[in-house]
């Protein structure tokens, strides 16, 4: 019967990291390989224009002029979802937008508590733990009521994940957008963070057990069978669905975390009138595409017919004569 | 296309196995499809697209694919994927948070689910995760995934041309997915296939064959400018004039064409000759307009990369010819996003001597003492070259380059309606602010969430402006129309002023539908009105008439 701990305890989490470290590798690499011909940087707040047309701070962040600034544009935006910030609500009735930043708080709690959860579990893994870690766990656990005392981040999480999936299930319109992978990933996410819990506060779980196996798994060193014996089930149940949803994160929308960082509306600084943006596979366009080779569909080529100035005056070469004619020159009495 | 006096916006919120399912042939409606483009727009000489000598009907079944369509459509969708960075991401990257739902003005006019910008894009992302996923080839429909058949071309069709590219969902989503770029180049992909809408085929064929969107041959533009001079003799009496090819000006001025003929565009077009005018005599700045070059605006920014440097190629070869020192832009919206982001990437700018001496040291003092102090480099190189006309006027009413009269303008009580690509495509939002200060006393804007970067489009940029799509511009511009009432009523607006051709070919037709008691004009139209002609001797009290014909003081 040992096959079956191991397996969950000891071998799967290995799997699934590689997955994950594989995955998202892959997925990056694949991303970065398609190049971008155009700047798309989405403004958001006032150019940079003549001196006296002065940019107040939101201009300067929402619409970033150089490189630094689109690093201060980036940090607002991952660390403190300010695209997400702007949401409104428009009212049918009454015909207006109205301010909602519940989506924004909800998101900001559930995305900061998971990191600080993930912080804490650090505990697990470090022999000694780090005074960072337990700093970050003593703060957590204010909340002395129970014991062991009560995480803020825990019951935060909670919160904030009924909200996200709520919102999926008893809005209509968001009901309307939701695909099962949707709601996949935020089953596990229940799952993972539920089994959580009640080890903590309901289960009696050994502790040391787990923390042998977990430094094991740093180690890359099994623990002894009787260690893995004595956890609970729950626990077992726990480390499956993290290392499910660890191999899930690269072929899903989970990857958000990493698309973020690439995309061009947001990373690409508001410059293109100072320095030209190149597109790598039309770098220097002489011509256009259209009349230098054309389009070629299933073997055939269409090709446009080329409008330089000379043949355009051969076209029109009467009407445009007469506007030599007259000195160039129209109107003026 | 006649739109019904009521309309009802009916929310519909289908589950996922539903909308995954593509639409019928009946629910392809009038009012809303875009019709296809014929072969003398897109098999034209000028303009030649693959499959293009078919004529197709958006409301028949039989939509005459190519054969081996499914086999071109998959190779145009790989190839995308190699060569956008941006759409591989943003198809990979979305959670469905849904912040982006409400955001769009089709989808708040119409209610149709997959308008909203989540499920437009779904519409692309659920065939991208059959072909170029595992999990959605192997989970099929449970992985939100499936496969292109005629029915799922015809919803692509029908959704992608129900959206102006805006990017007003692009702001709000928290990993700037910009819906646009998946639209713009999904509508690449359909082009392999031979299909194109027909409202912007018929611009950009035309603009590739004379320059132009409204296919204007030299004699007319040139009628058009001689017009515009006769007019204004009426209204400032003095002779003004306009250069058009002139080789060996300063300037290079590039309207969008619609300004060359449209009403309400003409008195902005007026008002260009005013400034330009005023330039010429009072500092020497010759400013010359070209036939060749004559269209600022790129419907080819609303159809695919290769149409849109197709036709703005034009500008910079002009410049060149003409041996101009920079490029002044006329009033417009995606003119400006082509002009700012794509034009001197899809082009090489220019290098001719003028044009380097020129950007060495941009200092207007170059070419006038009196302007000297006021630097293009502040913001723009020789890379580009370009200046929007308004930063231009901004910076010579700043530092007092021209002598205006705001009490000209007193007859009007103005909101400004901020072009979407102008808004989020190139960050202007103060110039035309601090110009409409300078030249008017009545300035009000519209309610907060409808402004500057979070502006509502007009429901009819790229490109909405045929008249079978009616029903969806009347519906998408409620928004824009809801915001101008509050401050109609409030303020007492009675123009709303436009620094976008597209805004001002839309909006008359959309107040004349939601009775809305105001005008549309462009910026321009109030300098033109504002500028003293110093150097023709006007005095600020000699103008009797304003840029309309309208006299401007009541008689007493």
């Amino acid at each position: 019967m040992g096959m079956i701990e191991y397996f969950f305890g000891f071998v799967l989490p290995y799997i699934a990291l590689a997955i994950f470290i594989v995955g998202v590798i892959y997925r990056i690499v694949e991303w970065a390989r398609s190049p971008i011909p155009l700047n798309i940087v989405i403004t958001a707040g006032q150019k940079k224009s003549f001196s006296f047309l002065k940019r107040n701070i939101h201009d300067k962040i929402d619409d970033p002029m150089s490189n630094l600034g689109v690093i201060v544009r980036m940090f607002f935006e991952v660390f403190l979802m300010r695209s997400l910030f702007r949401n409104t609500r428009f009212y049918y009735d009454k015909m207006t937008n109205v301010d909602t930043r519940w989506l924004w708080f909800f998101t900001m709690a559930f995305h900061y508590s998971l990191l600080i959860i993930l912080i804490r579990h650090l505990r697990f893994f470090t022999n000694p733990v780090p005074d960072l870690v337990k700093m970050i766990d003593w703060m957590d656990g204010m909340l002395k009521f129970w014991v062991p005392p009560i995480y803020v981040t825990g019951i935060l999480v909670l919160v904030s994940l009924a909200f996200l999936w709520g919102r999926r299930i008893v809005l209509s319109r968001e009901r309307c957008i939701s695909l099962p992978s949707d709601h996949f990933a935020l089953f596990l996410f229940a799952v993972i963070l539920i089994t959580g819990t009640l080890m903590r506060y309901f289960f009696k779980i050994d502790i040391p057990s787990v923390k042998t196996l977990a430094l094991g798994l740093v180690t890359f060193t099994p623990p002894p069978y009787e260690v893995l014996k004595n956890i609970h089930w729950l626990f077992y149940v726990h480390i499956t669905f993290v290392s499910i949803l660890i191999a899930y994160i690269p072929f899903s929308k989970l990857m958000h975390f990493a698309g973020i960082f690439l995309s061009p509306t947001r990373n690409m600084a508001n410059s293109t009138r100072v320095k030209r943006h190149v597109n790598p596979w039309d770098p220097n366009p002489e011509w256009p595409i259209l009349v230098r080779e054309g389009i070629t569909v299933a073997g055939v080529t269409y090709k446009s017919k080329k409008v330089d100035w000379d043949t355009y005056y051969e076209m029109y070469k009467d009407q445009l004569d007469e506007v030599a004619e007259k000195g160039y020159k129209i109107g003026g009495g | 296309m006649e739109v019904p006096e009521e309309l009802e916006i009916r929310q519909k919120f289908p589950n996922w196995y539903d909308w995954i399912k593509p639409i019928r042939l009946e629910d392809i409606k009038h009012g809303i499809a875009s019709y296809i483009a014929l072969p003398k727009q897109i098999n034209s000489d000028f303009f030649k697209m693959p499959f293009g000598d078919v004529e197709r009907d958006v409301f028949s079944e039989d939509w005459k694919l190519p054969e081996n369509w499914k086999e071109i459509f998959l190779d145009a969708f790989r190839e995308t994927l190699d060569k956008n960075r941006a759409f591989k991401l943003f198809l990979d990257i979305c959670v469905r948070c849904g912040a982006c739902g409400d955001k769009c003005h089709y989808y708040l006019g119409t209610g149709d689910p997959k308008n909203m910008p989540v499920m437009r894009a779904e519409v692309i992302r659920t065939v991208y995760r059959y072909y170029f996923t595992k999990f959605g080839r192997l989970f099929g429909k449970f992985g939100g995934a499936r496969p292109v058949d005629e029915n799922v071309i015809k919803e692509w069709y029908y959704y992608l041309y129900q959206c102006t590219l805006c990017r007003r969902c692009g702001l709000f989503c928290p990993y700037g997915i910009d819906n646009a770029e998946i639209i713009w180049w999904a509508r690449r992909i359909l082009q392999r296939i031979g299909l194109h809408q027909r409202f912007m085929c018929i611009s950009i064929e035309a603009s590739a064959r004379t320059g132009n969107h409204l296919g204007l041959y030299p004699g007319g533009m040139v009628g058009s400018l001689e017009m515009a001079c006769d007019e204004l003799k009426d209204i400032t009496g003095f002779d003004l004039y306009a250069w058009v090819n002139k080789k060996g000006a300063d300037a290079l001025f590039v309207p969008p064409s619609g300004d060359y003929f449209a009403v309400p565009h003409w008195y902005t077009f007026l008002g260009y000759i005013v400034l330009l005018n005023e330039l010429e005599n009072r500092y020497g700045i010759t400013v010359t307009w070209s036939t060749y070059a004559s269209e600022g605006g790129n419907f080819g920014t609303f159809h695919s990369y290769e149409a849109a440097q197709l036709l703005n190629s034009k500008i910079y070869k002009e410049a060149k010819r003409l041996g101009v020192k920079f490029i002044i832009g006329g009033e417009c919206g995606h003119m400006w996003r082509d002009k700012h982001q794509f034009i001197n990437t899809m082009n090489v700018p220019p290098d001719h001597d003028e044009w380097k001496r020129f950007w060495e040291d941009p200092d207007l003092g170059q070419i006038s003492d009196k302007l000297r102090g006021i630097r293009l480099d502040e913001f723009i190189s020789g890379e580009s070259g370009w200046i929007h006309v308004l930063e231009f006027v901004a910076a010579l009413i700043h530092y007092k380059k021209l002598d205006v009269d705001k009490s000209r303008n007193d007859h009007w009580r103005a909101t400004l309606h901020d072009p979407c690509n102008l808004a989020r495509g190139v960050g202007m939002l103060d110039e035309q602010r601090f110009v409409l200060r300078s030249v008017m006393n009545h300035f009000y804007e519209m309610p907060e969430h409808t402004i500057r970067e979070k502006t509502y489009c007009c429901a009819a940029g790229g490109v909405y402006l045929g008249d079978e799509m009616m029903e969806l511009r009347v519906r998408g511009c409620l928004p824009r129309m809801m915001a101008l009432r509050y401050v109609v009523k409030k303020y007492g607006v009675n123009i709303m002023l436009t620094p976008c051709a597209i805004d001002r070919a839309q909006f008359p037709h959309m107040l004349e539908y939601w009775k809305i008691p105001a005008e549309i004009g462009g910026i321009c139209e109030m300098v033109g009105n504002a500028i003293v002609l110093r150097s023709f001797g006007e005095k600020p009290e000699d103008r009797k008439y304003d840029m309309r014909g309208t006299p401007i003081r009541e008689e007493e």
